[in-house]
């Protein structure tokens, strides 16, 4: 195309880039193997220019996906396989955790395509495979190695015949083969419909590549981010965070600056790597920053190599956050999502109304293996989350994840797949920080295994040391607790054996709240005990407010007293 | 029904009440358009269907059948103007309607707000009984609780209760024992229990769905007694039927009882006139696509079959955001819903860059062409200024349009852009067109459709001048603009069989199902459907019986739907069905997991009389007026000069016209655009076929 692209073309091939990385997305999805890829939509999905720069993705997928796949093929895949070196019909493929998504499991496989005889662009997915070998998710490796099978950056096809001795060294490595292998060719089912579509949209608009489409969205996104930033006064904002750890307590440690249009956020004083597989590469912790930054400062903003341009992410080398070869980081999730707490907290006191209060962050992780009555093994995982931080205006959301995007699953769900009965699922009274604004309230769930035989309980579960804070004098969610029938405490990241008829507890944390419970208005607190997410003492103790038990009023002269002697530091 | 009697059909939606009679003797339709009433909607069906009968010269007793469609349940959900209402649950699982999938919708939203439980949560009641996944009763329902729960019910004025308990699809024992107590404690309460409401699995959509169904029905109740009443007193004595939102019709029995199937029976009415007018054409693969003021609609249908969903939802928190809504677990016409129409604002993005909605001007104020106070740039602006809508004759000459106001509309952001406001005109029509084909290519590519092959159906008032443009982005061959199109809904009711149909969820390795107890349950299906049948007049012989079994390999998340003739089944049934998993499931994702066992989940029963036979419409075949009245410049591309286009009015187009476009077919309720390279011929149905020319390179 000859003449200059003008805004309505710009924004008609754009939202046909967006249609086209939607329907890559929709065709993988749709020929996957696996309930993580189909259910959970774990995966990511997204097109990039000839230098690797990503210009859309779809609208499935994690921040822990989308945003190391953009780093992996604009820093790992084009430097090291220019598009003019491959062919079509040309596929790579890499699951290196340094280079690409944090772990083993996540597989990221990457096409070129080419036009009229020239390279023109790339279609990349990463999928999280069911199984990679090694031992299974979890953190109990103390080394990479131990973790399963690594695929350096190769050739996964090479002019459309499949790379043989790959596929075996896979097929040869894994538990479930056909999945593994199942999904891979997904993926390069969903990059070829791309490549195909994306052809389709460069003949339609009789453009000869995507360039110069690519750098006016890049850079126009790029202004925008800038002007978000500059927004946000300039200065160097410092929180930190205290999270439960595996064996021993981790600090991540933040200093969030703001120069002018750009971002930096560095993890100085975050606590060295350890000897468990929960260490998090330094490309997993820029996607984590990146995704709580845009959602922070400039959410419906596209999400794409111009928006990373003004925000710098850094870490110590060796830290728990930039952790070094071969360390072990299967369950790096337990730590990473914890990176948007301290960058909220820091730009709380500059841009309160962007932010939210810490949550309970982490997903808390339950697996449960066995034996059936008839001696088959099951085993049985899922997610659950606990209550999410409150804002400068609005409550916090109560059992809901962030900054993860997976959801939980149905009770009944559970009980049909796992011999498992459920007591009781329900929220947790005065689990929700108080504040003029409520952190959302944690979960309560009592459970037992059913099969009238023992029954070994794996737990990943946070902050049950160490509270999510309130922010502006909002006060702490409750911490999380795991605790038998019998009022013994498991360790909360240990496995044990639950025992048949034993119910197991798990509460899960409350968000924090936002600014002085005191502010808040007696009628809404009132109201959260009418409808029993606070109780009649919780009402007294955090919000100063004396409810009469049998009118259940709010004795109005008691609140005021009370709260003064709050206030007065009494 | 047979070949000749008087139907009517009614349509109730945001902006007008649709009434079409048809009299099949004579072919002759006639149509009435009224504005919606609110609150009370019955208002404006009953003076509608007066005023109708008054101007022809039919006898209301002859109406033969009536169908209603009614947006009154949706509504009342979006409003929340519904019933006072209390939960019961299974102790200890009060807050899965608020704890939800603890999923966020918008991932970039921070400020993201949940939707509101229809229940607050001290009306929710925690009831000591348990039944386990496998249908075993582990602790016996505590009657005396019970009891003592429905005293204090009954002290806060409550009108209607919902009942869910955990695993009730598998065994009801709990569920039923517990609505006999209820409904002897609290005579006057409208009771909802889950098995009967949504007998699906999943605690939370299975009580959203109930509570919801709760919360509707005395509303529903009272209006349909209205509706009937002013039936009766208008001297019409045939029986109502009501649209369900999985494209059957049912009783106001059935209707009452289960208000929630009703939810979106609008939009099914237009998906089955797109089924009933590609069939007509010849052309069994339908877009149907409907474009009105805020909104446009599309389904896709193979071999005029509807594919059924059964996840839904209702009232969003943000309109066009999935998963923001209450979720249903009703069987519902599964829809393309996207957040373009006539009155979608153009504006700039954070990029800087033009586009389209989601926000709308509605009907009112409406675009600023309407001249009702509305100074937004919409789409139906840019449509006016780019040639393609006459400003003397919009809404059948209802409304006049203003080209000044829609030109004064467009300025500030032409100047901003730096472009004509006609460039700025035709690109924002350009764009939507893109929105809109991408919903409808991401949706074929997510069930694995070649969206090429099909012929789309235009309706709506939007939905032809917008036809040819989204067919071109989607590389379809053929428009279809159906006579009537303004009242598309309506005509798709008259079409629509008496049907209903119940699924329970049943959850059993296919090498192990047990077949007796499978039988009974289907049976049992099978008789209450049939009951509901045939109160509508509809005589045993004349029902047709339908399964279908949700089948997936052990460890999936969803399921194959696979149709399987509806008998009792015996062992050698078990490979048939495996081989016929098999099939659906290869179609869909291409290979099969061979190795891994295929559990049955859910078995759905539809019980339906045949689907009503409707004649043609007489239509003119007198083509001496079949010749252009005026023309207009239009502009079609952005770099050529507007074009002088030939005008037609459709009403005096006769069966076998045929032309050549560019040119504009006006008629009352609509204008199609017939774009350059596209053909227009009048079918003998009546419909307008629009085709594209291969393009030869």
């Amino acid at each position: 195309m000859s003449t200059p692209i003008d805004p309505i073309t710009l924004e008609v091939i754009w939202n046909r880039l967006i249609s086209v990385v939607n329907e890559q997305a929709a065709a993988l999805i749709h020929s996957s193997f696996t309930t993580v890829v189909r259910e959970a939509g774990d995966l990511s999905a997204g097109v990039f220019d000839r230098e690797g720069n990503m210009i859309a993705q779809s609208v499935t997928g994690t921040p822990g996906h989308i945003n190391t796949m953009a780093s992996c093929v604009k820093n790992y895949v084009v430097p090291n396989y220019p598009i003019d070196s491959l062919e079509a019909g040309d596929t790579l493929i890499t699951n290196d955790p340094w280079e690409a998504s944090g772990h083993l499991f996540d597989l990221t496989i990457v096409s070129p395509v080419y036009h009229k005889g020239k390279g023109v662009a790339w279609f990349a997915s990463t999928c999280h495979a069911v199984d990679i070998g090694g031992l299974t998710m979890g953190g109990d490796a103390t080394e990479l190695y131990e973790e399963g099978l690594a695929i350096p950056l190769m050739k996964l096809f090479e002019r459309g015949e499949p790379n043989k001795m790959l596929f075996d060294i896979i097929r040869a490595n894994v538990r479930v083969p056909d999945q593994v292998i199942g999904d891979i060719y997904a993926q390069q089912v969903g990059n070829n419909v791309g490549a195909k579509k994306f052809i389709e949209l460069l003949e339609e608009y009789d453009l000869d590549d995507i360039e110069a489409v690519s750098q006016m969205i890049l850079d126009r996104t790029e202004i925008a981010v800038r002007n978000a930033i500059r927004d946000v006064p300039d200065g160097t904002y410092t929180s930190e965070v205290m999270i439960d750890g595996f064996d021993s307590p981790i600090t991540i440690g933040c200093q969030v600056t703001v120069k002018d249009d750009e971002l930096i956020v560095d993890y100085a004083g975050t606590s060295p790597q350890v000897n468990r597989g929960i260490n998090v590469v330094l490309n997993y912790t820029h996607a984590y920053t990146t995704y709580t930054l845009m959602a922070s400062l400039a959410p419906g903003i596209p999400n794409n190599e111009g928006a990373f341009r003004p925000i710098h992410v850094t870490a110590p080398e060796g830290s728990v956050l930039n952790c070094r070869r071969p360390a072990p980081v299967s369950a790096r999730h337990l730590i990473g999502h914890f990176v948007s707490q301290p960058i909220l907290s820091a730009l709380s006191t500059v841009v309160p109304d962007r932010v939210i209060a810490n949550g309970s962050a982490g997903l808390w992780n339950t697996m449960l293996n066995g034996t059936l009555a008839d001696e088959s093994p099951f085993a049985y995982i899922y997610f659950s989350a606990g209550g999410m931080g409150a804002g400068h205006n609005r409550d916090g959301i109560s059992a809901t994840a962030f900054p993860s995007g997976i959801m939980g699953v149905p009770v009944e769900a559970i009980e049909t797949a796992a011999p498992v009965l459920m007591h009781r699922r329900e929220l947790r009274q005065d689990s929700g920080g108080a504040g003029e604004f409520r952190g959302g309230l944690g979960q309560e769930m009592a459970l037992e295994i059913i099969t009238g035989k023992p029954a070994t309980h794996s737990c990943m579960y946070d902050r049950t040391t160490y509270p999510a804070q309130g922010l502006n004098g909002g006060l702490s969610g409750a911490v999380g607790e795991v605790v038998l029938s019998d009022g013994t405490h498991p360790h909360p990241k240990s496995r044990y054996t639950l025992q048949s008829g034993k119910h197991v507890i798990l509460k899960l944390p409350g968000g924090g709240g936002f600014s002085n419970p005191t502010l808040r208005d007696p009628q809404r607190v009132l109201e959260d005990v009418r409808q029993g997410y606070v109780s009649i003492d919780g009402a007294e103790t955090d919000y100063g407010v004396i409810i009469n038990p049998d009118s259940m009023t709010v004795n109005i002269d008691a609140t005021e007293s009370k709260r003064k002697e709050m206030n007065n530091g009494g | 029904m047979t070949s000749s009697e008087i139907l009517l059909a009614v349509d109730i939606g945001g902006t007008f009440t649709d009434i079409v009679l048809f009299d099949t003797a004579t072919q002759n339709i006639t149509v009435e358009k009224v504005l919606t009433t609110y609150p009370d909607p019955a208002i404006a069906v009953l003076d509608g269907i007066r005023a109708l009968i008054a101007r022809t010269d039919i006898q209301p007793d002859h109406i033969a059948y009536v169908v209603h469609g009614t947006t009154l349940i949706t509504n009342t959900l979006i409003e929340r103007k519904g019933a006072q209402t209390a939960l019961l649950t299974t102790a200890g699982f009060r807050d899965a309607i608020e704890i939800g999938n603890e999923g966020r919708y918008d991932m970039y939203d921070l400020a993201l707000v949940k939707p509101q439980p229809l229940v607050e949560r001290r009306l929710r009641f925690d009831v000591p009984e348990r039944i386990t996944a496998d249908g075993t009763i582990w602790t016996e329902l505590d009657t005396a609780e019970l009891q003592n729960l429905c005293q204090q019910i009954k002290e806060e004025e409550i009108e209607a209760v919902a009942i869910c308990f955990l695993h009730a699809f598998t065994n009801p024992a709990h569920e039923l024992e517990a609505l006999d107590i209820v409904s002897e404690l609290l005579p006057d309460v409208a009771i909802s229990v889950s098995h009967q409401v949504a007998p699906g699995m999943r605690e939370y959509p299975r009580t959203s769905t109930t509570v919801a169904n709760a919360y509707v029905q005395p509303i529903t109740e009272e209006y349909m007694a209205r509706v009937e009443d002013g039936l009766r007193e208008s001297g019409i004595s045939a029986p109502l039927n009501i649209m369900l939102s999985s494209g059957g019709t049912t009783t106001v029995e059935a209707a009452s009882k289960f208000p929630i199937r009703l939810v979106e029976s609008g939009p099914s009415g237009g998906a089955l006139a797109g089924v009933y007018w590609g069939a007509q054409v010849g052309y069994p693969d339908v877009l149907a696509f409907d474009m009105g003021g805020t909104t446009a609609k599309a389904v896709l249908t193979k071999h005029g079959d509807l594919t059924i969903t059964n996840q839904s939802e209702v009232a969003h928190v943000h309109r066009f955001k999935r998963g923001s809504g209450l979720p249903l677990m009703v069987p519902m016409i599964e829809l393309i819903e996207i957040g373009a129409g006539g009155g979608s604002i153009a504006r700039l993005n954070n990029l800087g860059l033009p586009t389209v909605g989601p926000e709308s001007a509605g009907s009112t104020p409406g675009p600023s062409a309407y001249g009702r106070g509305g100074t937004q740039p919409t789409v139906t602006d840019a449509d006016l200024l780019i040639g393609y809508l006459n400003p003397d004759y919009f809404a059948d000459g209802t409304i006049k349009l203003d080209v000044d106001s829609a030109r004064t509309a467009y300025e500030p952001l032409a100047e901003s852009l730096k472009l004509s406001v006609d460039r700025l005109a035709w690109g924002v029509h350009q764009l939507v067109n893109e929105n809109m084909a991408a919903a409808a290519r991401v949706h074929a590519a997510e069930r694995g459709l070649e969206i090429r092959r099909y012929s789309m159906v235009a309706t709506g008032g939007a939905g032809p001048v917008h036809a040819c443009g989204v067919a071109e982005k989607l590389g379809l061959q053929r428009v279809i603009v159906p006579p009537l199109a303004g009242v598309g809904s309506a005509f798709g009711f008259m079409t629509a069989p008496i049907s209903f149909d119940f699924t329970r969820s049943y959850v059993s390795h296919l090498d192990s199902l047990n077949l007796d107890e499978l039988n009974k349950i289907l049976d049992d299906l099978e008789k209450e459907g049939r009951s509901i049948v045939e109160t509508a007049g509809i005589a045993s012989d004349e029902i047709d019986v339908q399964l279908s079994i949700d089948m997936r390999y052990v460890g999936q998340g969803y399921e194959v739907r696979v149709p399987f003739a509806k008998q009792t089944l015996n062992v050698s049934h078990i490979a048939q069905i495996r081989s016929a998993f098999e099939d659906e499931y290869k179609q869909f994702y291409g290979q099969l997991a061979n190795g891994v066992p295929i559990e049955a989940v859910n078995w759905r029963v539809v019980i339906s009389s045949p689907k009503p036979e409707i004649g043609k419409f007489s239509l003119s075949t007198d083509i001496t007026k079949d010749t252009a009245y005026t023309s207009r410049p239009v502009i079609f591309t952005a770099e050529t000069e507007p074009y002088q286009t030939p005008v037609y009015r459709r009403d005096v187009l006769s069966i076998g016209w045929q032309a050549e476009g560019p040119l504009i077919i006006e008629e009352a309720a609509s204008t199609t655009i017939v774009l350059p390279d596209w053909s227009a011929r009048v079918d003998d149905s009546g419909c307008l076929v629009l085709t594209r020319e291969e393009k030869t390179e």
